[in-house]
């Protein structure tokens, strides 16, 4: 009866409007997490009524097996690519159009024209581009007298993740540039003015002025690509499905094809925790110190 | 009757007063609108008295899917009650297993799948999700219309479990005809003459060996070499878990497709689909490519004629045998088993069987089927299986018998190996291999097919 008086008509209004938010973040978020831990505890084809616990084999074998820890480093390298190559590509682009060049709104759409193609289709139109002999890639290349650098792009185990990171950047620059150049656009003038007048270079007001204020959007950035990265299927699996002989293979494709080529859901899970765990690990702390970083930037 | 009682009620209200006449009339206009709407609903409730039960499969376009269509409009046909719609799952086997899983999970599963043969079909069946099939096998004669071959790998400790509709040879190596003729190629009959067909296409400017990567396709090239090895016992004593991958006749399967074919396949052939390969035979860059039967409906589709531009012969080894690939038809259980049973009646039979085998390309499994029905290269493929049953040397695709798990690292360990033939990468295939088949054996999970 305390805790009911305690309680004002304000209380009651918030706890029902966190009610269903909470709600549905338990039932579509944190069961299916406890759900895969326990799944992965087990040995199930995914069809059968029965499944057989088994403990922690699955972590163990998974953490044994060369196709495992080489997924695992694919996830990496893609973190690295995806923090890199876009981004400063976006930041690049937006950084050029933000000067007031002629046709900047054809641009504009241009640069984000790929980031609007769904991944299956941008998938099909790499798979045409990369045909090793006949493809768009490898002809301009000879065209151009450099038929030399032409590769197998998606049929050599060691050029084949360069290939897909390739696409991988037509495709997601796009979302970089929008974000940075919105960022730049909303940067006041009178800073750059100020530092203008005081004699700064362009690279400089760039690097000392502009870049230090797009902060906010930095982290939209980075943060999205470490998360695409860590999430990274869609045009893996339709472009190559991890292949060949498992060389771009990737977490989620590899959770994938256990799943659902192997009928192995329980190692499939154990795949899915240490992604979730990875992805922790990695993208985890990087979230905190931006986070940090903006609050400080706003406080100043 | 029902717009009688609602004009009943119009009259009676229309005495009161004149005002009351016009809202009457709007109040008329609804009801009629009522009575009118109550009327579709009946109507379409007198539609979905004819059933509805899903189909589904992945054969989304060109010629699988104008094969589906035709089957299923066979299906359609045997009752005006029963409606069977055909529902694409995009992707492959593996999307189709994902989207299965959830139907089965959610309770409401296709009253016919499209079901890969053989290992697969027992996965489904001992996790008590298949409809066993005995009844309707009796009814349609399973066992006279369907070679003994085919009857092995649809059936699990005896019960049949699926129905077969698309049967695929994929032991014949197809070869542009203008480039053997500019070569001067004979056609092969053996593996000498084999390498000497590359030798002679390399020479003249061609690619002598088409290739495509991707899990099944080098495999199914190895097949060629496998066979010619440990012959057809010792092909079932590998799908039997009987025969190790570190045995001697394996470990000479590999050299002998190392040295036979992985030498002569076309340049970057690891990054090319398999249509991409097919279109370098119809445009004369490659001489020749191993690939399932489907391929010559691909290049017939793209004007390529079957024994005019190209042509097609038994991979070495294989002459006389039949190496196949087979869909099947699958029945949850559910409410739609009859329904499932009426459309397998038919579409076996050889109307049925040959309304979906015509158009995509490949065999009907029925043996009833009049082989008239094909063209050149079907009639070709039709001879090899009817020959190669005859001889009881029909196998079907090891992918399929193996463990579900061991045959698709079988397919993806020949890929990794036919990119890099080393003897390292031979002997990690050997070693991945046989821990696999040891792990399977001790888990019993081998078929004694």
């Amino acid at each position: 009866m305390a805790f009911k008086s305690r309680m004002s008509r304000t209380d009651w209004t918030h706890i029902a409007f966190l009610a269903l938010p909470t709600l549905l973040f338990l039932v579509f978020y944190v069961y299916p997490v406890i759900s895969s831990i326990h799944l992965s505890l087990h040995d199930w084809d995914g069809f059968s009524p029965r499944m057989r616990f088994i403990g922690l084999t699955n972590y163990t074998v998974l953490a044994g097996q060369p196709r495992f820890l080489h997924a695992v480093l694919n996830n990496i390298l893609w973190v690295g690519f995806m923090l890199i190559v876009p981004t400063g590509l976006g930041l690049l682009l937006a950084a050029i159009l933000d000067r007031g060049i002629r046709g900047e709104k054809a641009f504009r759409i241009i640069f984000f024209l790929p980031f609007t193609i769904p991944a299956v289709a941008v998938a099909a139109i790499w798979r045409w581009m990369y045909e090793p002999d006949n493809g768009l890639v490898t002809t301009v290349l000879n065209l151009l007298g450099l038929g030399g650098l032409s590769q197998n792009w998606l049929g050599d185990p060691a050029v084949v993740n360069l290939s897909l990171m390739g696409a991988v950047a037509w495709w997601t620059t796009g979302f970089a540039f929008l974000v940075f150049f919105a960022g730049l656009r909303n940067i006041p003038t009178e800073c750059i003015e100020a530092a203008r007048i005081e004699g700064a270079t362009p690279w400089q007001v760039f690097w000392k002025v502009s870049f230090p204020l797009l902060w906010p959007s930095t982290i939209i950035v980075l943060g999205m690509s470490a998360i695409d990265a860590m999430r990274l299927f869609d045009v893996v699996w339709a472009m190559t499905k991890g292949g060949p002989a498992y060389s771009s293979e990737v977490l989620a494709t590899q959770m994938y094809d256990l799943a659902f080529g192997r009928f192995d859901m329980g190692r499939a899970a154990a795949v899915a925790v240490y992604l979730f765990i990875i992805a922790g690990i990695i993208i985890m702390p990087y979230i905190v110190y931006m986070s940090r970083r903006v609050q400080d930037s706003e406080a100043e | 009757m029902l717009f009688q009682i609602f004009s009943g009620k119009k009259i009676i209200l229309a005495g009161r007063e004149g005002r009351m006449a016009t809202k009457v009339g709007n109040m008329e206009k609804m009801y009629r609108s009522a009575a009118f709407g109550l009327a579709l609903l009946g109507s379409t409730a007198a539609a979905y008295a004819q059933e509805n039960y899903e189909v589904w499969h992945y054969y989304a376009a060109g010629s699988e899917r104008a094969g589906m269509d035709a089957m299923i409009e066979i299906g359609n046909a045997a009752s005006e009650d029963t409606k069977f719609t055909s529902v694409v799952i995009p992707g492959n086997v593996v999307e189709l297993r994902r989207q299965l899983q959830t139907a089965f999970l959610g309770g409401r599963p296709p009253a016919l799948y499209q079901s890969s043969m053989a290992f697969e079909l027992k996965t489904f069946a001992d996790g008590g999700q298949l409809h066993p099939l005995s009844d309707v096998w009796a009814a349609i004669d399973g066992d006279a219309i369907f070679p003994e071959g085919v009857q092995r790998v649809v059936k699990v400790d005896g019960v049949p479990y699926g129905v077969p509709f698309d049967l695929s040879l994929i032991n014949n190596v197809f070869y542009n005809k203008e480039a053997f003729e500019k070569a001067g190629v004979e056609i092969p009959t053996d593996w000498d003459s084999f390498t000497a067909a590359c030798d002679a296409l390399r020479e003249a400017g061609y690619q002598p060996l088409g290739n495509a990567g991707g899990t099944f396709w080098s495999l199914y090239n190895f097949y060629a070499a496998l066979v010619s090895v440990i012959g057809e016992e010792g092909y079932y004593q590998m799908a039997r878990g009987e025969l190790g991958f570190d045995s001697p006749e394996f470990s000479e399967a590999l050299d002998l497709y190392r040295d036979r074919m992985v030498s002569c396949y076309a340049q970057n052939w690891s990054g090319k689909t398999w249509t991409q390969t097919a279109d370098d035979v119809v445009n004369g860059d490659t001489g020749m490519f191993m690939m399932g039967i489907w391929v010559a409906a691909y290049m017939e589709q793209a004007g390529f004629a079957a024994g005019e531009g190209f042509d097609m012969f038994q991979a070495p080894g294989t002459v006389g045998k039949a190496i196949f690939q087979m869909d099947v038809l699958a029945v949850p259980e559910g409410p739609g088993v009859d329904a499932a049973n009426m459309f397998i009646e038919a579409v076996t039979t050889p109307e049925g069987q040959a309304a979906f085998a015509v158009p995509k390309g490949s065999l009907a499994p029925n043996i009833n089927v009049d082989p008239s029905v094909y063209g050149y290269a079907g009639a070709t493929f039709s001879r090899q299986f009817a020959d190669a049953s005859a001889a009881n040397a029909v196998l079907p695709n090891l992918f399929f018998l193996l463990p579900t798990d061991l045959g698709t690292e079988f397919g993806v360990q020949i890929e990794r190996f036919a990119i890099d033939p080393s003897d390292s990468v031979k002997a990690e295939l050997i070693a991945t291999l046989e821990g696999l088949r040891q792990e399977a054996l001790a888990e019993n999970a081998f078929i004694q097919w």
